[in-house]
């Protein structure tokens, strides 16, 4: 790691060197941008051929392929801990470095919210004033949307799904490592947002503006770029996966629905990304090559950059969505020791949400005036999500219905996600009507219905998850009465900041502004006291995490006594996860009396 | 275990447990419901399903209508409909699964050890086909509603553009500006005739803006170099907020400026003051 550290350094400099704008250049702000991103893209490149990225595909080239005792040595065999910091293909070293990527993403993301909410406690935006308060507002939306990608998928899907399918490990472990060192070089990226004027977008990085934006959008651009590479690769792989390496008998109505539920999230995830990538990528052009995609006066146009990015940003919110409840349905049948409530209808919730998506984006642009008369069947597209949305609220109720729920860790979240995926969802069915979101479109109600879906829901799934597989992916188990306290605080904490922004919106206050009318101090001071209390539970939740890891009670194999297979292999699980592979004979639902 | 057992039926009033079945009739409808009653989990549910559906119905009825801005269009009285319509339409769908929630929750097992194993249903045919068409039913009525006030907007724009009043407002960064090119008069502040048609015709200089004047109850992006259009009839005497809705830079959250909607005749009044000429 170090290495690539070094030579993505040496890499930066000299393409920014090389491509510096001086005394003489015409188009100064043109080619400030080029270096930039050349700077940015050769940082990433530099690190991954420093941190040994490449080796496999080189010797393959040069026809000394990898032998066997090479492979294992990068798949971290008897390394210790230094495996971590190193190009590791073992699919649990790298479920692990997501993790931590992850936990440390949300905790940047974390802290500018805090430091946006504290902004908002009082109207006139004196705390950080306006250029930091708008960078606050679109990085935190992007790192926010970067982390809640992976929240689940990335630790889990990495650790755990291969496991769970009977598998030793995932389809292209050398792909799989790639795809998270890949994501680790787009941090620094995104964080030089800072040191280069921040950005004046939101996340959605609407062109002109962000064409129109100084050095720091370049950190943005480069930063999707980046991702959308990772997010390709780890997405085919977990398909691949899943797809050719099920265990022998592992039909697929045998498959954990959990895997069901990721493997959806990622195929959908598939098509999208590319568009975002477009986009920037045309972004970046408009900005170095004055290429005019967006500019209207040469005949672009910012309609077409608001399209390309939502046929990515509408699936993307399922993307995230999606895994978290998907753990969600692994984790009840397990605490009210009743099977999963009508599997065939939590697929089909799962399909049909996956699959309606990709019909819905314009619902983003109702009011954009794009053309008002597509405006009713893209209306008819979303509403029909709800349909899918039901079933997968009938198969959390079904499963909990007539079983005595242990109110362990796990179970927490899945009450919280059903209050926090109703009042997120019929929100959604108001935005989703066009004469309503004439209204309520580019206020706060908006951003407090998606936060509660994608934190409310999406991340109290992952949590949960966390909470569920911690003594698989530590040895230990995470501190009940910790992980409790902060449930309270961040569950209480979030009711309180985000009903009160709904009222603050349906008042009419606008989003992302760093000040706002007198009318709206009252909802916007309780909004912040309830961010505080979120951010309290949060810190809790973190010392609880670390805490538990080094220091926590050791745990049993099987403490929940559940019945998927990664509950049968022991901690540490083995290099290569089961001796044998297992041979499937049902589906890991046989909970309850009669079964 | 690779054949899964039958499943046991989820209503236990239609196993008949007594040895003497030939002779037991199978329980009526109305037997069934009362059976049903009699279950713990159902009766909690219901009570729990009741208090959640007030909850959402007086969310609808009294809470939003507050919060609300005043009511200055035909527009905007349609989209307080809607949204006091839609949260009342979900209040029973809410109901029921607050109050599944809940229930489970008074039903909790405590301690350390995993519960008893509760029954293995695996599913319930008639339950998930009943769910699904009552969710597409609630489905079809937001479709229908929202396509029927759409359609109201639509027949509308056909109708009034003749004795309207037209207004060009542009956003440029960080103001609004309004022009009434019929009258000639030109304004930083959205002056209206009450019950008078107003068709607007948006654009921006520079980049996105959303023109949002907050009491009308419409809104539409300002594009540079494009015109989007949108128009209201203000049927309510008082006054406009106007704020932009969509991030346009530095000083996004300021580009906000007032207006009002006023008789013909002090807005007549208005605009001859104002160096324009009555149309």
């Amino acid at each position: 790691m170090g290495t690539g550290v070094v030579i993505g350094i040496i890499f930066a400099f000299a393409a920014y060197y090389a491509l510096r704008p001086n005394a003489d250049t015409t188009n100064f702000y043109n080619q400030q941008n080029k270096a930039l991103l050349a700077a940015m893209f050769a940082w990433s490149i530099g690190f991954l051929i420093g941190i040994g990225a490449f080796i496999g595909p080189f010797r393959w080239l040069i026809g000394k392929d990898l032998t066997a005792e090479e492979q294992l040595y990068l798949a971290g065999d008897g390394q210790g801990i230094k495996r971590y910091f190193k190009y590791c293909t073992d699919h649990k070293v790298v479920g692990i470095q997501y993790l931590v990527g992850v936990m440390a993403m949300l905790a940047v993301g974390g802290t500018m919210a805090m430091m946006i909410r504290t902004s908002l406690a009082v109207p006139g935006g004196h705390f950080i004033g306006a250029t930091i308060y708008n960078s606050l507002v679109g990085l935190h939306g992007i790192t926010m949307i970067v982390a809640m990608i992976i929240v689940a998928t990335g630790p889990f899907g990495n650790y755990i799904m291969p496991i769970m399918i009977g598998a030793r490990d995932m389809a292209f472990p050398r792909l799989n490592a790639l795809s998270w060192w890949v994501l680790f070089t787009a941090i620094p990226v995104l964080c030089s947002a800072w040191f280069l004027g921040g950005i004046p977008t939101g996340w959605t990085a609407y062109a002109p503006l962000s064409v129109q934006a100084g050095p720091g959008m370049n950190a943005f651009i480069a930063t999707i770029i980046i991702f959308a590479i990772s997010t390709a690769v780890a997405g085919m792989n977990i398909t691949a996966t899943v797809v050719t390496m099920r265990a022998k008998g592992m039909k697929w109505n045998r498959v954990p629905i959990f895997v069901i539920g990721s493997t959806m999230s990622v195929a959908l995830a598939i098509p999208a990304f590319p568009t975002f990538m477009l986009a920037m990528v045309q972004t970046a052009t408009d900005r170095v090559y004055n290429t005019g995609f967006y500019d209207a006066n040469v005949g672009g146009s910012g309609w077409l950059y608001a399209h390309l990015f939502w046929i990515m940003g509408h699936p993307e919110v399922y993307v995230i969505l999606l895994p978290g409840i998907a753990i969600l349905m692994e984790i009840a049948p397990v605490f009210v020791r009743k099977p999963l409530f009508s599997y065939n209808a939590a697929v089909m919730g799962f399909a049909g949400i996956a699959g309606l998506s990709v019909l819905v984006w314009a619902h983003h642009m109702y009011i954009s005036g794009w053309t008002p008369t597509l405006n009713g069947p893209f209306m008819v597209t979303t509403e029909m999500i709800s349909v899918p949305t039901g079933l997968l609220f009938l198969v959390m109720l079904g499963t909990i219905w007539r079983g005595k729920p242990w109110m362990k860790l796990p179970m927490l979240g899945l009450f919280a996600v059903i209050w926090n995926l109703l009042i997120g969802g019929i929100t959604g069915i108001y935005l989703s009507d066009v004469p309503a979101d004439n209204y309520l479109h580019g206020s706060m109600y908006v951003t407090a219905h998606f936060h509660y879906t994608l934190m409310g829901a999406a991340l109290t799934g992952a949590v949960s998850g966390l909470a569920y597989w911690f003594p698989k992916m530590t040895g230990r188990m995470l501190n009940e009465k910790a992980g409790y306290t902060a449930f309270w605080f961040t569950q209480i904490g979030f009711q309180i900041l985000f009903l009160g922004m709904f009222i603050a919106g349906a008042e009419g206050q606008p989003r992302r502004v760093v000040s706002f009318a007198s009318m709206y101090k009252y909802y916007n001071m309780i909004s912040t006291g309830g961010a505080y209390l979120v951010g309290t539970g949060f810190i809790i939740l973190l010392w609880a995490v670390i805490h538990s890891w080094r220091k926590g009670d050791i745990a049993p194999q099987n403490p929940w006594g559940a019945k998927t297979l990664e509950w049968t292999v022991p901690y540490p699980v083995p290099l290569e996860n089961f001796d044998e592979t297992p041979v499937i004979t049902s589906d890991p639902y046989g909970y309850g009396r009669g079964n | 275990m690779t054949t899964q057992n039958p499943n046991p039926s989820s209503n236990p009033s239609s196993n008949p447990s007594s040895a003497h079945e030939d002779q037991q009739l199978a329980p009526t409808p109305g037997q069934r419901v009362t059976t049903l009653l009699k279950r713990t989990d159902v009766k909690r549910t219901l009570i729990f399903g009741i208090f959640w559906t007030a909850v959402f119905v007086v969310l609808g009825l009294y809470a939003y209508p507050k919060w609300m801005p005043e009511v200055m269009s035909t527009d905007m009285k349609a989209m307080e409909r809607i949204i006091v319509g839609f949260t009342v339409i979900s209040a029973p769908i809410a109901g029921l699964v607050l109050g599944i929630a809940t229930q489970a929750l008074t039903n909790r097992h405590k301690g350390n050890t995993p519960p008893p194993d509760g029954p293995a249903i695996r599913t319930n045919g008639p339950v998930v086909i009943v769910w699904s068409i009552v969710s597409g039913i609630f489905c079809l009525i937001a479709v229908v509603w929202g396509l029927v006030e759409l359609n109201t907007f639509a027949n509308a724009a056909t109708i009034d553009e003749r004795t309207a009043l037209h207004v060009e407002v542009t956003g440029s960064q960080w103001v609004w500006s309004f022009k009434y090119p019929d009258l000639g008069v030109q304004s930083d502040k959205l002056m209206l005739p009450l019950d008078r048609p107003v068709f607007f015709d948006v654009t921006s200089v520079d980049v996105n803006h959303s023109f949002w004047p907050l009491q009308l109850g419409i809104k539409v992006d300002a594009n540079r170099l494009q015109t989007t259009h949108i128009n209201t009839t203000p049927d309510k005497l008082g006054r406009i907020d106007v704020k932009c809705a969509e991030l346009c830079g530095l000083y996004h959250a300021y580009m906000e400026t007032t207006g009002e909607v006023m008789t013909t005749a002090d807005f007549d009044n208005w605009v001859t003051t104002n160096g324009g000429h009555i149309a």
